[in-house]
């Protein structure tokens, strides 16, 4: 007996957002990426409806991240001194279709490095790169407040993708980004309500919801991976069910919270494996079961997984 | 040090002049509470809330440094009345913001609204038939041909007058009998009372004594105390009066008084308290009223489940623990005397039943009131008070539940926040995106803002952008944005004559959206659970403390209540207070009270998992789903 084919229709979509600005279009981006545009969940329907394939932003830091675990750091220690060089071999070696440029250092309890010093930074990966830059600020309100629209500013027109804004401290970067013609990205607590007021008031003050990428905490495999996936599951069927104002793409933190567990970084654990495959698996799996939950772009670390992620992508997609 | 121990202290308290005698060391909030004065204290005592400021003018006292005085308060000698001991004698003023002088302003309002009330659904829909009633009965006297005996001969009497199957007389009624029928020449006034379906023979007087008959109906509040003077013979209000519940000196809200009178055991205190207020209702009005006390035959009351089981000294303690089981629902009639209600000691005590520990008798009597088990559609009823109660249903079926909204529209746990009374913004506008007018009750200078003024002040802020949808307030550069002593804040009324400014804070206006929050998601978990869509509701009343005029139409804008066309929104006042007393005088009304609280269901917000859910979507202004307020976008301009 032949099975039925049976196939869910929604009327909304993810919308879809193009990252990065080309010299036609007033930037220097080489190419631009776009992601979003699912009319389906994932393995729901046809490959037309699958929307576009999902980007990998590998991490930058704006400084030496000495408490980068050895398996990890090994790849990138020759870079870590400079940012454009770390940037390059992200692209050029790794195949990193965007660079999240974190600026971790200008943390006041981490390297509290000033807004000239972000600038700099910026303009030296931007013009190391051709791919779309994400510019996201080190979690200090007050201090980003200070060096995110500066860093803005020098991006302007780029068609960056900047964030991260959230309920309580919005206003400032939502209106550098408007200025600056970059697209936002709108953090919430884990929380689905909350994801959905952070995007109307920042629809309020007029940037345009078609602009905007969500953020929700992302927790890794064994810390939280299953709210993770069950918020984008929620939102990625709010969308397809028509509601404005969670129809954005989503973006994941995976490279920082995977490399945050125990099991990816402990070396004297000789029941779990050996240490060197340990967290690249640990990385490419949060990445892999959050993507099947509808995540567009994903923020990685390690070669390793960012390969096995790429071909998990290119045989689904 | 330890002579001064046992040292008798007197403190005088200004303006009113009382004075107490208390040991040395002890709280001056204390000292206040012997004095029979009132001071607000929402912590009860714990040094928190920092509502309990008075004036030290004279003698030496004990203080606790506090971060919630000024260094102008204390150089003014301000200070907290419960973090400060006495230790010589003392002459202390209450500011004004304390004071009571509420009553006046409460009752009229109330027989304002109730009136209104009363001609839309009360008129003519329960016969009148009193719990209480005093008949003047007339009988043939005994002969030769005729030896029935004497209390036979009154219940026959009776019978001929009204429909009384079951019968039942006391016996001290009984011992006074033949004397009481003999000396009357056996005309008597004869006070029966509704115990059930048993009629009592309450009293036995001669026959001139027919014609005065009184009741109270009280209206049992966590915060305030309301009771009406009512003419049986006519059904009428003849007076109303209303007071602070003394119990608020042991917290404001009645799980923390349950915790005090558990750690202190003072359950009997308590019940003190709220019998002390009730007698004090009772004797002004019946002094205002030249009414005796001995006319007056019947009491009735209607309050929160935790407040009926601390005026009958029930035991209270297990509403506050899971399951939240109250220890009686239906109280039978009792003697009013055996709690110490003052009223005539053979006087019969009723109290309207309630659904749950959650849901008391007030919200029965909210239900009786706006009649919405009548109607064919469906309809939400809705109080708020400390706790935001809601009822949905039809004459078909009743839903209810309880979510603890907190007493922010109540004036409670707001820095300039004041019940309804004298002085107390009620209303509030801002003209032309920027000049504030407000109205005050009693038209003086405005010393605090109430409910009403709350819910309007929160909307304007919100309507004329002065505030975002998460209800942060913004800065715009306008002059009125400070960085005051508790956070940021807006100013509403500029300091002027020694009198204080009114501003309301970050703090204030999150406090109030949470308030908000809390009652619109137990609504959309009511209506979720019901299937109940917007358009089904034909009718929303909202009843609670708000003063004594509320603009409606605000509660929907700040998302408080579902978008349906103001016609369809009616504030209702003290709905608990007319149900009381619509049950005084007709037992048919008592009768569907009862049948009201064994018909409603009620739902566990504690133990629903959407309920939180909802709540964050309601912690928005006026809601995450900017869909089910679809008026809103007429109102306030979009971006």
């Amino acid at each position: 007996m032949q099975l039925p084919e049976i196939e869910e229709i929604f009327t909304g979509s993810v919308n879809r957002v193009e990252l990065g600005a080309t010299r036609d279009s007033g930037g220097t981006r080489d190419s631009t990426a776009t992601v979003g545009g699912a009319r389906n969940v994932i393995y729901g329907g046809s490959a037309e409806q699958m929307g576009e394939k999902p980007l990998i932003a590998m991490d930058v830091l704006d400084y030496n991240p000495e408490y980068w675990p050895e398996h990890l750091a090994e790849h990138y220690r020759d870079v870590f001194k400079n940012s454009s060089d770390w940037a390059k071999k992200c692209v050029n070696e790794f195949g990193a279709d965007l660079i999240c440029l974190k600026f971790e250092g200008i943390h006041p309890d981490k390297a509290n490095k000033n807004a000239s010093d972000a600038v700099k930074v910026t303009t030296e990966v931007l013009k190391a790169v051709g791919v779309p830059l994400v510019l996201w600020g080190c979690g200090n309100d007050e201090k980003d407040n200070q060096v995110m629209p500066k860093v803005s500013e020098a991006t302007k027109n780029e068609n960056c993708l900047i964030g991260t804004v959230k309920e309580d401290n919005y206003k400032a970067l939502t209106a550098v980004a408007l200025a600056d013609n970059h697209n936002l990205i709108t953090e919430a607590p884990l929380d689905i309500n909350i994801g959905k007021q952070v995007n109307i008031l920042v629809s309020d003050m007029g940037f345009p919801l078609e602009r905007i990428v969500t953020f929700q905490d992302t927790g890794a495999l064994g810390y939280g991976m299953e709210y993770s996936y069950s918020i984008q599951e929620r939102q990625r069927l709010a969308a397809l069910g028509g509601d404005k104002m969670m129809s954005m793409p989503v973006i994941c933190d995976v490279g920082y919270e995977s490399w945050r567990a125990k099991e990816a970084k402990l070396a004297d654990a000789p029941g779990w494996g050996d240490v060197k495959d340990r967290g690249p698996i640990w990385e490419a799996a949060t990445a892999i079961c959050l993507l099947q939950a509808g995540t567009d772009i994903i923020r990685m670390r390690h070669p390793k997984a960012v390969a096995t992620v790429k071909n998990f992508i290119n045989q689904i997609w | 040090m330890d002579d001064n121990k046992n040292k008798e202290c007197t403190v005088q308290f200004e303006p009113s002049g009382i004075k107490v005698k208390v040991p040395s060391g002890t709280t001056l909030l204390e000292a206040a509470h012997r004095a029979g004065i009132y001071l607000s204290s929402i912590c009860g005592g714990d040094g928190y809330c920092g509502k309990c400021k008075v004036i030290i003018n004279e003698g030496r006292s004990q203080s606790r440094p506090s971060p919630l005085l000024t260094p102008e308060e204390i150089r003014g000698n301000i200070v907290l009345a419960c973090q400060t001991k006495v230790l010589s004698d003392l002459t202390v003023t209450v500011p004004k913001s304390h004071s009571l002088d509420t009553s006046q302003v409460l009752m009229d309002a109330d027989t304002h609204i109730l009136s209104r009330l009363n001609k839309q659904t009360q008129e003519g829909l329960f016969e009148y038939d009193p719990l209480v009633r005093k008949l003047c009965v007339e009988m043939s006297p005994p002969t030769v041909l005729d030896h029935t005996a004497d209390h036979e001969r009154l219940y026959a009497a009776i019978r001929r007058q009204i429909d009384a199957p079951i019968m039942q007389t006391g016996f001290r009624v009984l011992q006074k009998l033949t004397n009481v029928l003999r000396e009357a020449n056996y005309k008597a006034a004869v006070t029966i009372g509704q115990r059930g379906g048993t009629t009592e023979v309450i009293q036995v007087e001669p026959g001139r004594r027919c014609k005065t008959n009184y009741a109270v109906a009280v209206d049992l509040g966590t915060t305030t105390v309301v009771a009406h003077l009512i003419d049986l013979t006519t059904a009428k209000t003849i007076d109303a009066e209303s007071t602070y519940n003394s119990q608020m000196n042991f917290g404001e809200d009645y799980i923390r008084r349950i915790i005090y009178a558990e750690q202190t055991d003072a359950f009997d205190q308590l019940q003190e308290c709220l019998v002390d207020d009730v007698n004090d209702l009772i004797m002004t009005m019946a002094v205002r009223q030249k009414v005796d006390l001995e006319d007056i035959t019947a009491v009735i009351c209607a309050g929160n489940t935790a407040m009926v089981h601390f005026l009958l000294n029930l035991d209270p303690t297990r509403i506050r623990r899971e399951p939240y089981v109250a220890s009686v629902g239906f109280v039978p009639p009792i003697r009013a005397a055996e709690t110490g209600v003052q009223i005539n000691k053979r006087g019969l005590l009723y109290c309207l039943p309630s659904v749950a520990a959650y849901i008391g008798s007030d919200i029965v009597a909210g239900v009786l009131t706006t009649r919405i088990y009548t109607k064919e559609k469906l309809s939400i009823f809705v109080d708020i008070g400390t706790n935001g109660e809601i009822v949905l249903g039809n004459e078909d079926w009743l839903v209810c539940s309880s979510s603890s909204a907190g007493p922010a529209f109540e004036g409670s746990g707001i820095k300039c926040g004041m019940r309804a009374g004298a002085g107390a913004i009620e209303s509030l506008n801002i003209v032309n995106g920027d000049e504030i007018r407000f109205k005050t009750i009693g038209g003086g200078h405005p010393i605090g803002i109430c409910g009403s003024g709350l819910l309007d002040t929160l909307s304007e802020l919100f309507v004329n952008d002065i505030i975002d949808r998460t209800g942060h307030l913004k800065a715009n550069g306008d002059s009125r944005l400070t960085e005051g002593e508790d956070g940021l804040q807006f100013q509403l009324v500029e300091p002027r004559n020694g009198h204080q400014e009114i501003a309301i804070t970050q703090a204030d206006i999150n406090n109030l959206i949470r308030s908000k929050a809390g009652v619109f998601a137990a609504i959309r978990i009511l209506m979720n659970s019901t299937q109940t869509k917007l358009e089904d509701i034909d009718a929303i009343y909202i009843a609670g403390g708000f003063g004594n005029f509320l603009n409606v139409q605000r509660a929907v804008t700040i998302g408080m209540l579902p978008d349906v066309p103001r016609t369809k929104l009616q504030f209702v006042g003290n709905t608990s207070i007319a149900g009381a007393k619509t049950s005084l005088c007709s037992q048919k009304a008592l009768e569907t009270a009862e049948r009201i609280a064994e018909s409603m269901t009620y739902f566990d917000l504690m133990g629903n998992p959407d309920y939180m859910d909802e709540f964050i979507k309601a912690k928005f202004l006026p809601h995450t789903d900017l869909s089910l307020f679809p008026s809103e976008r007429n109102l306030k301009p979009q971006a």
